[in-house]
């Protein structure tokens, strides 16, 4: 079984032996209602991180997503608030427009050859205060909070029986980006633009078109979470989404895969996904202070990566020395 | 050779230059159709260009080419190299890690389920397993390439360029990391592949190769064609010859070799690192300059490495100034002991950085006062200094060394060192990407610095250069010390025949 | 083409007072309110605050790295100081070497794990960020807490020499100090070969893990200085206070001429983006728009200097970023 099977494994085991140990040490945990809430705020993370993990697939990264949830949500509400037009037409509206702010992110990476980090963290303030800018405002400038009374978009909040809708989403788009990773020429040219850019262009790939096609599709996650948001919220502030790159980012490490590009899949990030809001959720129940989750979330972040960065290294350790052990077997010198 | 035309390639009057130099003069150039041949020629003989031209990733200025019977125009370029089925045998650089042997192969081309775009995995590894068991290697489909060795994963790149339905193979130093096994492999292969009317264009410099495996061999010298020669006439040290020959200069054949009587600066016993050097013994005294040869990857710049302290060795002792030395990159500097390393821009100089600054980062010993403050007086001088002893151009402590030119940026590496107090200096390629008259103030300043006591070992691809500069070569050839050459002249084919294991040398 | 550094350098720093007289200019203009006395030290404070994490923060992106802790290290210290003082008792310079000291070891986890476990850096210390927050707000239980004593300590905020306040000199001690040490110093001579280029940088016998290591500690230093003065100045202890600190010092260390790729750094330069920083930060109060106005303002700050920065330098910066894509010698 390959490396990353085996630490999927360790991972859902971890995950199973938490789940089993908060189950007895609080009752409240493992009841309907609390796996609900525990999967609805998963979901919640886990949209955007779908789309990040194909982001970190090609060695980039995307600090965007937080403001693009912000402006497409205060987008959405706007909407409904001058229009009052039925919330299904803007839907696909609103997933376009973080369509469009994906593709300016890449575009202006692959174009000027800027890296990741700093384009999509000044995208991110960019956002962020067009979010306000955009923001309904009362008579003295103040951001006015508009609920949204729209009953079929509300639906998008609710729940189908006990599950709430969300959750499916977050299965489907889950299994659908899996997919496509795994079983379409597109998807293998994400990864051969991760792994390795130089050899994927010499196959004739078109890196910098996969890379726009990955930042357009990581807006679009991001605002497929904010019009699940909003419709939660019923209503959006232009601090929605704030922090949310930290849930993300650990989720997506957590589930194993790696900021050096070329390898990771959906099902890691599920499970992470899932580990860090059974985390959340755990302290919560456990009755201890909800500030202990930033410093166990924080925590977890640090030692995985030192984990996998270890294991790594010994790994290549390992495998130099066989190889070095076959030349030398082989009646070479050197 | 009339009628049926067995020739797949046809090149003549092939010129080439890239701003300057003229790389390429008139090469005439012929594949026959199923053969295999060789390409030969010393550093900068002009052999990757031509296969660069060949493989339309620059593009000659003049002259024809006929490929298949169909006009190449001059501005062949990649895609339509490929998509005539010339394919280049990369090292490592068109695989992607992570993915089967099988996604390799048919990366971009993978088979699709029919009417869906999807990936038909199943055909997929089934076209991939077929391939590779038609030339019987012993490969699985689904094999993740990570876990290959170098020599598996060369297959592979074999496989994807036969995939692509190629006609003609260039291999350019393929077998530079593999094992005798693994080469051997290759080989097999290699002659597999001729059997099935592929041409394989083989570039090396290892002469036992050559003459192993070509049915005729081009000889390249100076950016001309000088020799073709058919499988009967093909010996090695004929090939060394042809390759060399210059018109002898005032050098007369070779350059004298002697035998230092310095005390020894640098002494190494049975050294042994894992994988990359092999029971290495050597001396090197006060005021010689001593020079060593080989081909590439036999271990040179690895020795320099180990030696300075950067990389680790297994086994071995090593004696520095008589005492016994533990090498570190701080002691060695410490001990007056400087490494000015192969590749300039990566790793040689802080391009950012004035002069002074580059200079400055190793000297800080001698410009540091109390509570680790630097004096920029000091760092000043010893700038002004290095610049003066080596006459750098433009003479001013403060430009950005990466506005320099080759050979100033060069003149820099080494003269941090040479303002210090040094015991024994290493320079690994001391020449490589600098003008010829750069190259002259070089050699005249290594030359000056063995003279005044300092022990100076060099590294040097570049035949003449080595055999002009050392007073002592030593030669060595897969980690190991084949040859010395401490007496009488040396001529550079004396180190090419060495370097290529056709003069042995029965240790004393 | 300028080929003379040292003219290229002044220019540069003649551009950048260029623009803060022309923002000054401008910020005058658009309120009345702007030249006044009340007004100014309010800039003046929040500059101070900023510029005194530049002075340590600024070397992480001259080693090629960054540190996004800093403003949470900057809130616990503030939080761990009261604690200490007024919840446990401890007499003051006890109290503040503590919180110094802790503040010293958080940077000495984030550089050992950036350096020795290769982690990036921006992980690293975007996840110290998250875990110091929480750490911040549990102590103090997520309020905000007003510190009336000891009196010694509030007058470090408050206190004046020669009509200057003392966080003003604290400031400028800290930033000569900087700048000496990294103008002047084989420290700072280190840190920018580090950043210019690693391997060169190896071979010339620098030590680049303990390099690093050093960096991170001193930014984490800064900052703990940062949170003390910022509790005493407001009286308070506030897990919050600290937000977005760390967005301000980056773009005050990137508008004043340090490149994020390493290689170059001006404490100078650092210091009066910081001031620039203060300018835009209090010209959006002015001008009533709520606080979170500001990543805005300050992303399209950093975007504008980043383009200038890279027009400037893009060759060398390919040359240097290809250099670094290549695996280490």
């Amino acid at each position: 079984m390959s490396i990353s099977a085996v630490r999927r494994l360790i991972l859902t085991g971890l995950l199973i032996a938490i789940g089993a140990a908060l189950s007895f040490a609080s009752p409240a945990f493992f009841t309907v209602g609390n796996l609900m809430t525990l999967l609805q705020e998963a979901s919640q993370t886990g949209i955007v991180a779908v789309g990040f993990t194909l982001v970190l697939i090609t060695a980039g990264i995307d600090m965007s997503i937080g403001a693009i949830i912000a402006v497409t949500a205060m987008l959405c509400v706007n909407f409904l608030y001058y229009t009052h037009l039925p919330a299904y037409l803007f839907i696909p509206v609103a997933l376009a427009g973080g369509c469009a702010i994906g593709w300016f992110n890449g575009f202006v990476i692959t174009r000027f050859k800027l890296p990741e980090f700093i384009v999509t963290l000044a995208t991110r303030g960019l956002l962020t205060g067009l979010a306000l800018i955009i923001a309904v405002k009362d008579a003295d400038g103040f951001v006015k909070n508009v609920f949204i009374e729209d009953p079929l978009f509300l639906r998008f909040g609710g729940a189908i029986g006990p599950v709430y809708f969300i959750i499916p989403v977050f299965f489907a788009l889950a299994a659908a980006t899996q997919f496509f990773l795994k079983r379409t020429r597109a998807g293998t040219n994400v990864y051969a633009t991760g792994a390795n850019p130089a050899a994927a262009r010499l196959s004739g790939i078109n890196t910098a078109r996969t890379l726009v096609g990955v930042y357009m599709f990581s807006g679009f996650c991001a605002a497929l979470a904010a019009v699940f948001l909003s419709a939660r919220m019923m209503t959006a502030m232009p601090e929605f989404g704030i922090g949310s790159e930290m849930d993300v980012i650990a989720a997506v490490v957590i589930g194993g895969t790696p900021f050096t590009g070329g390898v990771g899949d959906i099902w890691g990030t599920v499970i992470g996904t899932l580990f860090l809001a059974t985390i959340k959720n755990g302290i919560l129940k456990l009755g201890l202070s909800p500030y202990i989750q930033p410093i166990a979330i924080g925590g977890i972040i640090v030692v995985v990566v030192v984990v996998d960065v270890w294991y790594k290294g010994f790994a290549e350790a390992v495998a130099a020395r066989a190889a070095r052990q076959k030349r030398l077997l082989d009646g070479e010198g050197a | 050779m009339n009628g049926m035309n067995d020739d797949l390639l046809l090149c003549a009057g092939i010129d080439k230059s890239y701003n300057g130099p003229q790389v390429l003069s008139g090469v005439d150039f012929s594949l026959r159709r199923g053969e295999i041949h060789s390409l030969v020629g010393e550093n900068g003989a002009g052999k990757s260009t031509l296969v660069k031209i060949l493989t339309g990733v620059t593009q000659r200025d003049r002259g024809s080419m006929v490929f298949d019977g169909r006009e190449i125009p001059l501005e062949h370029g990649r895609t339509a190299a490929q998509a005539l089925g010339i394919a280049v045998i990369y090292q490592e650089l068109s695989l992607i890690h992570g993915m089967t042997v099988a996604q390799n192969i048919f990366l971009t081309r993978e088979p699709l389920l029919p009417g869906l775009r999807l990936i038909d995995r199943g055909k997929m590894n089934r076209m991939a397993q077929e391939l590779i068991d038609r030339y019987g290697f012993r490969l699985r489909a689904t094999d993740v390439i990570d876990g290959l060795s170098i020599g598996q994963r060369q297959t592979v790149e074999i496989l994807k360029a036969l995939s692509g339905k190629a006609s003609l193979m260039i291999m350019d130093e393929p077998t530079s990391s593999l094992t005798a096994a693994e080469s051997a492999q290759l080989f097999e292969i290699i002659r597999l592949l001729k059997a099935r009317g592929i041409t394989v264009l083989y570039i090396s410099h290892r002469m036992e190769e050559v003459y192993q495996l070509s049915d005729r061999v081009t000889v390249l010298r100076d950016g001309r064609k000088v020799a073709v020669l058919e499988r009967e006439q093909i010996s090695p040290a004929e090939i060394i010859r042809l390759m060399i020959g210059r018109s002898l200069t005032g050098r007369e054949s070779g350059n004298r070799m002697v035998r230092s009587s310095g005390e020894p600066v640098l002494e190494v016993e049975g050294l042994c690192a894992e994988g990359r050097l092999v029971d290495i013994t050597f001396q090197v005294r006060r005021g010689e300059v001593l020079g060593f040869g080989g081909l590439v990857g036999s271990g040179r710049t690895e020795l320099m490495r180990t030696i300075y302290g950067i990389d680790p060795f297994q086994a071995g002792r090593i004696r520095y100034l008589g005492k016994p030395y533990v090498p570190s990159v701080a002691r060695s500097i410490a001990g007056g002991y400087g490494f000015v390393p192969e590749e300039r821009r990566l790793q040689g100089i802080m391009g950012g950085l004035s002069i002074t600054g580059n200079i400055g980062i190793a000297n800080l010993d001698a410009s540091s006062g109390r509570f680790g403050l630097v004096s920029g007086g000091k760092e000043l001088d010893h700038a002004r200094q290095a610049i003066t002893l080596l006459n750098v151009k433009p003479a001013d402590p403060d430009i950005p060394v990466g506005n320099l030119s080759g050979g100033n940026q060069q003149k820099v590496v080494v003269g941090k060192w040479l303002i210090r107090d040094l015991k024994l200096l290493i320079v690994d390629e001391p020449t490589v990407g600098i003008d010829i008259g750069a190259k002259e103030e070089m050699y005249q300043t290594l030359r000056r610095l063995a003279d005044s006591g300092v022990a100076v070992i060099i590294v040097s691809s570049d035949l003449a250069e080595l055999t002009r500069l050392s007073d002592r070569i030593l030669v060595l050839r897969k980690g190991r010390i084949v040859r010395e050459f401490a007496e009488g002249t040396v001529t550079e084919e004396d180190v090419l025949m060495a370097s290529s294991g056709i003069l042995q040398e029965v240790p004393p | 083409m300028i080929a003379h550094t040292r003219l290229r350098r002044l220019l540069a720093g003649s551009r950048l007072f260029l623009i803060l007289i022309l923002m000054m200019a401008g910020l005058s203009l658009l309120s009345d309110r702007f030249l006044t006395l009340d007004n100014l030290t309010n800039v003046l404070w929040s500059v101070c605050l900023i510029g005194i994490m530049c002075s340590g923060a600024i070397y992480a992106p001259i080693t090629g790295g960054i540190d996004l802790s800093v403003a949470s290290i900057a809130a616990l210290s503030g939080i761990v100081l009261n604690a200490l003082m007024n919840g446990a008792g401890l007499n003051l310079v006890l109290s503040l070497a503590i919180t110094l000291g802790f503040g010293l070891l958080i940077g000495l986890v984030n550089g050992i794990v950036t350096t020795r476990f290769k982690v990036p850096a921006f992980i690293v210390t975007m996840a110290a960020k998250t875990y110091l927050f929480g750490l911040a707000m549990y102590i103090s239980k997520g309020d905000q807490i007003t510190i009336m004593k000891p009196r010694a300590f509030l007058a470090i905020g408050i206190g004046k020499w020669l009509g200057v306040p003392f966080p003003i000199y604290i400031m400028a001690a800290l930033a000569v100090a900087s700048h000496i040490l990294l103008k002047h110093t084989g420290f700072g001579r280190r840190a920018i070969a580090v950043g210019a280029n690693e391997v060169a940088a190896k071979l010339s016998g620098v030590d680049p893990d303990r390099t690093r290591i050093l960096v991170y500690i001193l930014s984490a230093g800064t900052a703990a200085v940062a949170g003390i003065v910022m509790a005493s100045l407001t009286q308070q202890a506030y897990a919050m206070n600290a937000g977005g600190y760390e967005l301000d010092v980056i773009t005050a260390i990137v508008v004043g001429g340090t490149s994020l790729m390493g290689g170059s750094g001006s404490v100078a330069g650092a210091l009066t983006g910081a001031v620039m920083v203060g300018f835009i930060n209090n010209g959006l109060n002015l001008l009533n728009m709520p606080a979170s106005y500001h990543p805005l303002a300050t992303g399209l700050v950093i975007l504008a200097a980043l383009i200038l920065n890279q027009g400037m330098s893009l060759p060398r910066t390919l040359i240097r970023w290809m250099a670094r894509l290549r695996p280490s010698a």
